[in-house]
């Protein structure tokens, strides 16, 4: 159809349909519940740089995730009532450890490099349990209150709302801008054929480790804004189990653009906040769900919407 | 035994053969005949195609379009163990021995799925090359690269195979194994029908009873003149 | 220190057990099967069920945990593993990690999320020295022992493990000389798989019983396959042994870091040594 290709081609109109899309579905529903499905769109489309563009499959990602909410978190508790300061804080941290992990993790591709983010994932929720438990809470987490910041309040839904929808754009912008930049190529011929953009003269191990730590940066931005959302973080915001999730969204949504990461977002948070009601097996569901998604629906919701 | 020969003493029909390597064509419209007993060398430069057209015969790749047909019948998209099977035996390029197992063990290997007796099967090994011998229990790995390419050579002889599907023989060899393989070749030509992927000019020259030029994906040219097959400076050019 | 490096032993001997088929798998289909994890669950819950609910002896009812593995391990390399031959990788970890959740959340549902233990066997301990060894875990060293020898024979004598060995290094020359390799590997998958029930069994006993269980060994087993070398069946046995010792010692220093330490072990191998898979 001509008007999903010209959707496709515009950012703007990318953007504004998202930003509508969301818009009406809060308030349509609830909006405590949709900004928590906004957070978790910025989750995946972090995880969608990675996985979708540059072809890495990480089953490690709530690392990051947890990176960014327990470093908003101890900050807020421990350094600064600055609300702002706090996020900065859970991003830099999350960049921080994709920066000392990637050099080791980019060099591995394939099932090494998803089994290896899942071992870090592990040290991490081990870490955040038991050895640094009298700062992070242990089993019991960090419970905060953020107060606001000048004309801003985070008690109040509707500002929290707009502030996660702000950043998804933000982010949304981000990567369009990334993936239709030589950069983006460059990630295409990496996720095609690594060791042809070798041999062009590219060292794609920057690109790798800068796409990667771009992706770490992004799920600890969402981890941030998650902490924000909850006024607290504990262990299932690093807890490996998890880590399917993302993956699960991406697919379902279709890998490799920004609307298809969306989609899935908000397909997958839909699913885990409606079903569990009525599906009293709700790991068995996913588990169903992601076979067929690997036998039958590759191309996720986006990708058959784009092939009408 | 008398091998069942197809009508008209014709091996291998191909004909309209294509082959995808995901989205890009890399066979155009391949089509040859070959009659029992005979040596077709099949030559051309890096990338022309001729590994994967062996490797399409052998059952290794699946044609997207046309047909292959051996004695009559349809072989394409058999899959190479039933291509193997029938008695369409090949070998590898690069020497691809099972470098983890001992000489006789990969004899072994080959003898076990056609349910041939080992011992004869070493037999035979060892009647085209007595100097295995000394290597039988030792691990393949440690063969020459010449070793190596007579023992896979020898190793489709085992039973009763009815085309050969050879690779690249003389690749990275230094010229006195070559002269020895070649020597191998020509002994076995008239005995088998073979078709053998070749670079070196004075091997194709020594062997060929027809010679194919392939070039990006189609056959470019045939030779089927003894005189001019015998004189690689008449078609090198056309590499 | 006798006692730690025993206990490590037998820790790596189990690893071991779990990771053979693991290794062999990732070697030979460039598969990561996350369902060895069940697997392994299915022989602990079996276990359990016998002994707890039926009264069955620990010998007997290990004989019926590794049979009840056998039809689950087919079920999931017929429907599941052999469709992905020649698949991206991808596909094959969400696909067999699926099949991990749908298996975990079956536990839950019969057993329930609750740890259950199970208790030490024999009960016996002999003296050794200064020290007191289990005689369960004796066994278990012996029993690792007897698997290696066996396997090694195997892998060495028999025509399957020859094919196999064969397979690991070469498919395509393989199959081209008219060997139905996929049978044979269907045969070592479940051969493979009824290891890791039988590790599930040797395990329960010396740690508790929990519906994430195979996912937890997983990761271990995961890292002594990427230390050993994946399809490398003695970098396996190897990497299975040190890394039991390694969680041993440290498990003496300070107990809960015994496995993170394994992971970093694990980087630290990849620093040096990267695997392009």
């Amino acid at each position: 159809m001509r008007m999903i290709k010209r959707l496709e081609r515009s950012p703007t109109l990318i953007l504004a349909v998202i930003t509508a899309g969301f818009i009406i579905f809060g308030y349509s529903t609830s909006i405590l519940k949709i900004t928590d499905f906004i957070i978790f769109c910025i989750y995946v489309l972090g995880y969608d740089l990675l996985y979708g563009h540059m072809g890495r499959l990480s089953f490690g990602h709530m690392l990051y995730l947890g990176a960014g909410a327990y470093g908003t978190a101890l900050c807020a508790k421990y350094l600064s009532s600055n609300v702002f300061l706090a996020i900065l804080c859970g991003i830099l941290f999350g960049a921080a450890i994709g920066g000392i992990l990637g050099p080791i993790l980019i060099r591995t591709k394939g099932a090494c490099f998803a089994l290896l983010n899942l071992a870090f994932n592990q040290v991490g929720h081990f870490l955040v349990l038991v050895p640094l438990a009298k700062i992070t809470g242990g089993e019991d987490g960090i419970s905060l209150h953020f107060t606001g910041y000048r004309f801003l309040d985070f008690s109040n839904i509707h500002q929290l709302f707009f502030l996660s929808l702000i950043s998804l754009i933000l982010v949304a912008f981000l990567i369009i801008k990334f993936t239709h930049s030589p950069y983006g190529i460059l990630l295409k011929g990496i996720k095609e054929n690594e060791t042809r953009v070798n041999f062009l003269g590219y060292n794609t191990y920057r690109y790798k480790l800068i796409t990667f730590v771009l992706s770490t940066t992004i799920a600890a931005f969402a981890g941030a804004l998650t902490t924000l959302n909850y006024n607290y973080a504990n262990p299932s915001f690093i807890d490996p189990h998890r880590s399917v999730e993302v993956i699960f969204a991406t697919l379902m949504g279709g890998a490799g653009s920004v609307l298809g990461a969306v989609i899935g977002g908000a397909a997958f948070m839909t699913i885990s906040n409606y079903l569990p009601r009525y599906i009293l097996r709700w790991e068995m569901f996913l588990g169903l769900a992601l076979l067929i998604i690997a036998f039958k629906f590759r191309k996720g919701i986006w990708g058959y919407i784009r092939e009408i | 035994m008398l091998l069942g020969k197809g009508r008209d003493g014709v091996i291998l029909t191909v004909e309209n053969l294509e082959v995808h390597y995901g989205r890009a064509k890399v066979l155009h419209n391949i089509a040859f005949k070959m009659d029992e007993g005979e040596l077709v060398t099949i030559v051309g430069r890096n990338g022309s195609g001729k590994t994967t057209l062996l490797k399409t015969l052998g059952g290794f790749l699946k044609p997207s379009a046309g047909s292959i047909l051996f004695r009559g019948q349809r072989i394409d998209g058999l899959g190479p163990e039933n291509v193997a099977l029938k008695g369409i035996r090949y070998v590898f390029q690069d020497k691809r021995v099972f470098g983890e197992l001992t000489v006789k063990e990969n004899i072994e290997l080959a003898a076990y799925p056609i349910k041939e007796n080992l011992e004869k099967a070493v037999q035979k090994v060892l009647s085209v090359y007595p100097r295995l011998e000394k290597f039988l229990h030792s691990k393949a790995k440690g063969l020459s690269g010449g070793e190596r390419q007579i023992l896979l050579i020898g190793r489709v002889l085992i039973g009763q195979p009815q085309l050969l599907l050879i690779d690249e023989p003389t690749e990275g060899l230094a010229a006195k194994i070559i002269s020895e393989i070649t020597a191998i070749l020509l002994s076995m030509k008239g005995q088998f029908s073979m078709i053998v992927v070749e670079q070196n000019l004075a091997t194709v020259a020594r062997l060929a009873d027809k010679i194919h030029i392939m070039k990006e994906g189609v056959m470019f040219k045939e030779i089927t003149d003894p005189e001019m097959i015998r004189q690689p400076s008449q078609y090198e050019n056309d590499l | 220190m006798l006692q730690t490096i025993f206990y490590g032993l037998t820790i790596g001997g189990i690893l071991y057990i779990i990771s053979i088929g693991l290794s062999l798998t990732f070697g030979a289909m460039g598969i990561v099967n996350f369902s060895h994890g069940l697997i392994y669950a299915i022989g602990a819950y079996t276990i359990y069920a016998v002994m707890a609910k039926m009264g069955i002896n620990f010998i007997l009812g290990a004989v019926i945990a590794v049979l009840v593995s056998i039809p689950f391990s087919y079920i999931i390399e017929k429907y599941v593993i052999r469709r992905l031959y020649g698949e991206s990788i991808d596909y094959a970890i969400i696909a067999t990690y699926a099949v991990l959740l749908i298996g975990v959340d079956a536990i839950k549902w019969i057993w329930g999320a609750s740890p259950l233990p199970i208790s030490d066997p024999v009960g016996i301990s002999i003296q050794f020295l200064t020290m007191e060894m289990p005689l369960y875990r004796l066994i278990i060293i012996g029993l690792t022992l007897l698997i290696l020898i066996g396997l090694s024979l195997f892998f060495k004598k028999t025509i399957i493990g020859k094919i196999i060995i064969a397979g690991l290094g070469d498919r395509e020359a393989v199959r081209g000389l008219g060997i139905r390799l996929d049978k044979y590997f269907a045969i070592i998958f479940i051969l493979g798989s009824a290891l890791a029930a039988l590790g599930g069994v040797l395990y329960s006993p010396i740690s508790t019983l929990h519906p994430y269980m195979g996912f937890h060994i997983l990761i271990l087993c995961f890292a002594v396959v990427i230390v050993g070398g994946m399809g490398n069946l003695r970098g396996t046995a190897i990497a299975a042994f040190s890394l039991g010792l390694v969680m041993a010692i440290t498990g003496r220093i300070w107990g809960p870091a015994a496995e993170a330490m394994v992971y970093v072990v694990m980087a630290f191998v990849l620093m040096i040594r990267p695997i392009e898979t």
